[in-house]
């Protein structure tokens, strides 16, 4: 399998930058929800320099993916797939690529406003996006919590389209983004 | 009555002329702030309210005295969650101790032409020497007092046991203040 794209397959790099961003979106949200009700102690320090690590990270994928998307070609829906459904998942992955923006920075502008330090992984600093601000503060927490319930809600509908490709139109929309597996030339 | 009254004036001036050294009444805009590291990073702070008595004559070292009543939960480092962490138990533990107390009866010329106060302070109930090396500049009536102390927050308990690691929260306080004084 090649690292770009074809028309029937997506690229080596797409599916390690989908299956990556994935895995780290989920335990962002998995850390992110158990962290906030943690009482003050060093592993709640640690937890969330974590959660704010991994934020950056998805961030920068989310950049690499974003651009690689605009060079790279991208394979063909299914032939039989009707317009409503185009354009339902144009809009999804639309809003999922808005929203792989939107949480990591308004998480960081969250941090920023709150006046807490920022580095990632413990390796360097990354810069203040504010000063203190708790009018600011409180509008980048309202974008991230509200950012988190339209994600999980996207999510819900990508799954599910997902599975709904593979296990009742029987396609290759699913298989094609798995790691690893090559599926044939889709008859057209 | 009224002459009553005439008669204390007078009065009131021989007993308030001869007090060894001057007491300063501090000015509005007075600063009383601090810089410490946590996770790598300088943070600054300042307590909002505190209450400073100070006699003060460069001339009469002796008679001089500083007394600072600093309320713990007037700290201010700009981060409302860092402001509530320090307020607990494992920090000032203001709900208990609401107050720190600086007093100084002791002072010293230093070669620069500063002062040195060596006060004690204490802070969590525990009592500590903490020198504050201070410049006195007199303007006019007035006096500006700059001042510098160092201390170490584990002598006082600030932030003992998971959070004594230097590397999350440093160990070393400086402490830094600025009041203006008028006779």
């Amino acid at each position: 399998m090649p690292w770009r794209s074809t028309d029937d397959n997506w690229g080596h790099l797409t599916r390690l930058l989908h299956w990556g961003i994935a895995l780290a979106i989920i335990a962002l949200a998995v850390i992110g929800l158990y962290m906030e009700a943690m009482p003050n102690s060093m592993a709640k320090l640690k937890v969330y320099a974590l959660h704010k690590s991994l934020g950056l990270t998805v961030l920068a994928l989310a950049l690499v993916r974003l651009l690689w998307r605009l060079f790279d070609r991208r394979p063909a829906y299914p032939a039989a797939m009707p317009g409503w459904q185009r354009q339902l998942s144009g809009f999804t992955h639309g809003l999922l690529y808005v929203l792989m923006f939107a949480m990591p920075l308004s998480g960081w502008l969250y941090n920023s406003a709150s006046n807490f330090p920022l580095r990632w992984f413990n390796l360097f600093r990354v810069p203040a996006l504010s000063g203190p601000d708790p009018e600011l503060k409180s509008l980048a927490l309202l974008i991230h919590q509200a950012g988190f319930y339209l994600l999980a809600a996207l999510v819900a509908v990508h799954v599910g389209a997902a599975l709904y490709h593979h296990f009742v139109q029987r396609d290759a929309t699913l298989a094609r983004m798995l790691p690893g597996l090559s599926v044939p030339k889709e008859p057209r | 009555m009224m002459k009553f009254r005439y008669l204390l004036l007078p009065l009131a001036l021989i007993v308030c002329a001869p007090l060894p050294a001057a007491d300063w009444s501090v000015q509005p805009g007075a600063r009383l702030g601090f810089e410490a590291t946590a996770q790598g990073e300088t943070f600054h702070g300042e307590f909002k309210t505190f209450a400073a008595s100070i006699r003060f004559d460069p001339a009469d070292l002796d008679g001089a005295r500083f007394e600072v009543d600093i309320d713990l939960g007037s700290v201010d480092s700009r981060n409302s969650e860092r402001d509530e962490m320090l307020a607990d138990a494992a920090f000032f533990d203001s709900g208990r101790q609401p107050k720190a107390r600086y007093v100084a009866e002791r002072f010293v010329a230093l070669d620069d032409g500063r002062f040195r106060a060596e006060g004690v302070l204490t802070l969590r109930g525990v009592s500590q020497p903490v020198p504050l090396a201070f410049s006195w500049q007199v303007e006019g009536e007035g006096a500006t007092l700059k001042g510098e102390a160092t201390l170490d927050r584990i002598a006082f308990g600030v932030g003992g046991g998971e959070w004594s690691d230097a590397e999350v929260i440093g160990h070393q306080v400086r402490v830094s203040t600025e009041l203006s004084l008028t006779p």
